[in-house]
């Protein structure tokens, strides 16, 4: 070999192994990288577990993932929490035997199933509501949403789950709150508006619709309206909407006028709030009142017949001392006429004389007049009317009536009567009906009593509350008083040839005036009849007329808590 | 006819009380009216009183009261009662009580005319 051979021999071996160790350097590099884009990958694996982790621990819903054959894979906290099971007693478990209620386990396998030999599904990627079970056993409506994992082969799969049983008693509870209050509106006939008055905007529930018989689907307008509004309540209606302006609460009496004619009778009470904007808002209930005023209105018919058959009752028992008023003037009448015949006759006619008896004549004729005349106001049919009424002058003239039948009893009657006595608001024949009737029962009770004078009181004076009292006190036989409730039922009497309706109608007359009629056992002999009245000015009274007192008025009405 | 015999008229209406002693003065009678039965006791024309007109119902004493207490006094004083109640009942009770006559208001001055001369010629 010579030396140029072996320089070139060396050359090439160097330059071989420099090629090599380039080689090996560009291997370590890479190598290098490659480590380094491993551990890099390994990191991010890492965090994107923990991440997944994290996810998975404070997710709100359940996160339970199973494996092909159905068996869990992962059990976060929440469904811990849910379920009732720890994460590590279930994995590995086959779902359906550990949250699946046993009547649901075949359909959820047969599923499974159907959708790994076909991928036909049925639940996948949809939400919905089926029932979970509980460790213990118990069975809870969950709301459930299930995912296939991409990529993982053989499948898994990942379930959302929520426990809804909240939710559904909530959904449960407003639909029978919702339910609730369209019954009761329908059942009570109510209807529900809410105003802005601002803006004029208002919305009513369907059940004013039907009240107004007019079109949901048309505009609602305060001109729509008023189309309905009967005439003659067009004032009281205006009169209304200045109270909206002003925001304070009211209740509100009116009636429609319906195309057809006929009338409805509605009942308004109203409410203001302030929304969040500070806007005035009205809320209110409308109410449908016309059946209970048709029946208030027969029974005030019904009423005042009863009154009127009690009137002619009374009327019989007080036939003798009808004719005693009648008789006494025309006892005047007939022997000052035949006075005035003798003195004429006289030689000379005694003429002064005889002018005088005439003039007694016309007096006793006048007298007798007046007698039938408050026969009549107190025995006739007649409507009720209200007006101002003095107890006292009323009492006064049933007793002018009555006096003599009293006196006939040998009752000994004492009056009573508060000076300063305020006017009550009614019908002033029914409360003397009333006062009567009190009057007659006393006497009445007394009839038998001999052993003591037949002393009857009869006071008037200012009871508590702005109200007057009248009270009626005898010394008579008293009642039971078990049977005190039983003395105002209609046709219970304890009376021979009673008829047992005039306490059941003297209570309902002074009821329709806002009253009260009570009875009460004497702590001596006999008993107390009183009844008490609200005096004039304590508001509009509803006297029993044919159309149960009606009147179409806005009131306001103490003001319930604002909102803020 | 007796002349200026007294006759008391005892009721408490007043219309009576004003009218019925000028008829009976047109007849030719003395009268004293009074208001009830305690008035008429309590004053001195008892014992002058021939014929006595009286109501029966009264506040107080009633006319058959005074009756019985006149009797009880020895009074025996011809009654003539008078009630504007027309109860048919008590007409023959009163006479059996020894009234005189029962007349009901309104009465005629003939039935009264005859009435008092039934009375004073009992006495």
């Amino acid at each position: 070999m010579t030396a140029n051979e072996l320089d070139h021999q060396v050359a090439q071996r160097t330059s071989e192994l420099a090629a090599a160790n380039e080689e090996l350097k560009k291997e370590i590099a890479e190598r290098k990288s490659a480590e380094a884009r491993l551990r890099h990958e390994e990191m991010e694996l890492r965090r994107s577990e923990a991440r997944k982790a994290a996810i998975l621990d404070s997710a709100l819903d359940c996160i339970v993932t199973i494996d092909h054959e159905g068996n869990i894979t992962e059990f976060n906290p929440a469904a811990e929490r849910t379920f009732g099971y720890r994460r590590a007693e279930v994995m590995g478990k086959n779902l359906a035997d550990v949250i699946i209620p046993p009547s649901l386990r075949e359909q959820h396998l047969k599923g499974f199933a159907r959708y790994l030999a076909t991928n036909e599904a049925h639940v996948l990627g949809l939400r919905i509501e089926t029932t979970g079970m509980h460790a213990d056993g118990t069975l809870f409506p969950v709301e459930l949403a299930v995912t296939r994992i991409p990529l993982d082969e053989p499948p898994s799969f990942t379930g959302f789950l929520r426990d809804i049983t909240e939710r559904r008693w909530a959904e449960e509870e407003l639909r029978r709150s919702e339910t609730f209050l369209a019954e009761t509106r329908r059942l009570s006939s109510t209807g529900g508006f809410s105003k802005r008055i601002a803006t004029g905007e208002i919305r009513w529930s369907a059940e004013i619709y039907e009240m107004f018989e007019l079109d949901p689907a048309e505009p609602l307008t305060l001109e729509r309206i008023l189309t309905r509004v009967h005439p003659e309540d067009i004032h009281s209606f205006n009169e209304m909407l200045d109270r909206q302006e002003r925001g304070v609460d009211y209740e509100h009496d009116y009636r429609l006028l319906m195309p057809d004619q006929s009338v409805k009778y509605l009942h308004v009470v109203a409410h203001a709030s302030c929304d969040q904007n500070g806007e005035l808002e009205y809320y209110a209930a409308v109410q449908d009142v016309t059946q209970r005023r048709l029946a208030e209105a027969a029974l005030a018919k019904v009423r005042s017949e009863l009154a009127h058959l009690t009137r002619v009752t009374s009327l019989g028992a007080m036939t003798a001392s009808i004719a005693h008023e009648v008789n006494q003037p025309l006892a005047g009448i007939i022997t000052n006429a035949s006075t005035c015949l003798r003195m004429l006759a006289a030689d000379p006619p005694n003429v002064a004389g005889a002018r005088e008896t005439a003039r007694r004549t016309i007096r006793d004729g006048n007298r007798a007049s007046d007698v039938i005349t408050r026969l009549r106001a107190l025995f006739g049919r007649k409507e009720a009317t209200v007006e101002t009424v003095d107890l006292n002058e009323a009492a006064r003239e049933v007793i002018t009536l009555s006096l003599s039948e009293l006196h006939r009893h040998r009752v000994v009657l004492r009056q009573e009567f508060a000076d300063d006595l305020p006017p009550v608001m009614g019908d002033r024949i029914q409360l003397q009906q009333v006062i009567l009737n009190l009057l007659l029962n006393a006497s009445d009770a007394m009839s038998t009593i001999d052993d003591r004078p037949r002393r009857l009181m009869i006071r008037t004076e200012r009871d508590e509350d702005d109200h007057v009292r009248l009270m009626v006190q005898d010394v008579g036989i008293g009642f039971d008083p078990q049977s005190v409730n039983r003395i105002f039922e209609a046709f219970y009497t304890t009376k021979n040839g009673g008829m047992g309706i005039g306490l059941s109608v003297s209570r309902s007359i002074i009821e329709s005036h806002r009253g009260r009629l009570w009875a009460a056992p004497n702590d001596g002999p006999g008993a107390t009849f009183a009844f008490s009245l609200p005096r004039q000015s304590g508001g509009v009274i509803r006297a029993s007329s044919h159309d149960g007192g009606w009147t179409s008025a806005v009131t306001d009405t103490p003001q319930i808590s604002r909102q803020p | 006819m007796v002349t200026h015999s007294l006759v008391s008229v005892v009721d408490d209406d007043e219309s009576v009380r004003e009218s019925l002693p000028d008829l009976l003065k047109e007849f030719g009678f003395a009268v004293q009216a009074f208001s009830s039965a305690e008035e008429f006791l309590a004053s001195d024309c008892i014992e002058q009183t021939r014929c006595l007109i009286l109501d029966i119902a009264m506040p107080g004493m009633s006319g058959p009261d005074l009756q019985l207490e006149l009797t009880q006094r020895g009074q025996d004083i011809p009654v003539v009662f008078i009630t504007a109640h027309g109860d048919d009942t008590v007409r023959p009770r009163l006479l059996r009580q020894g009234a005189v006559e029962c007349l009901f208001k309104p009465f005629s001055d003939t039935a009264l005319l005859a009435a008092l001369n039934a009375a004073l010629h009992a006495d």
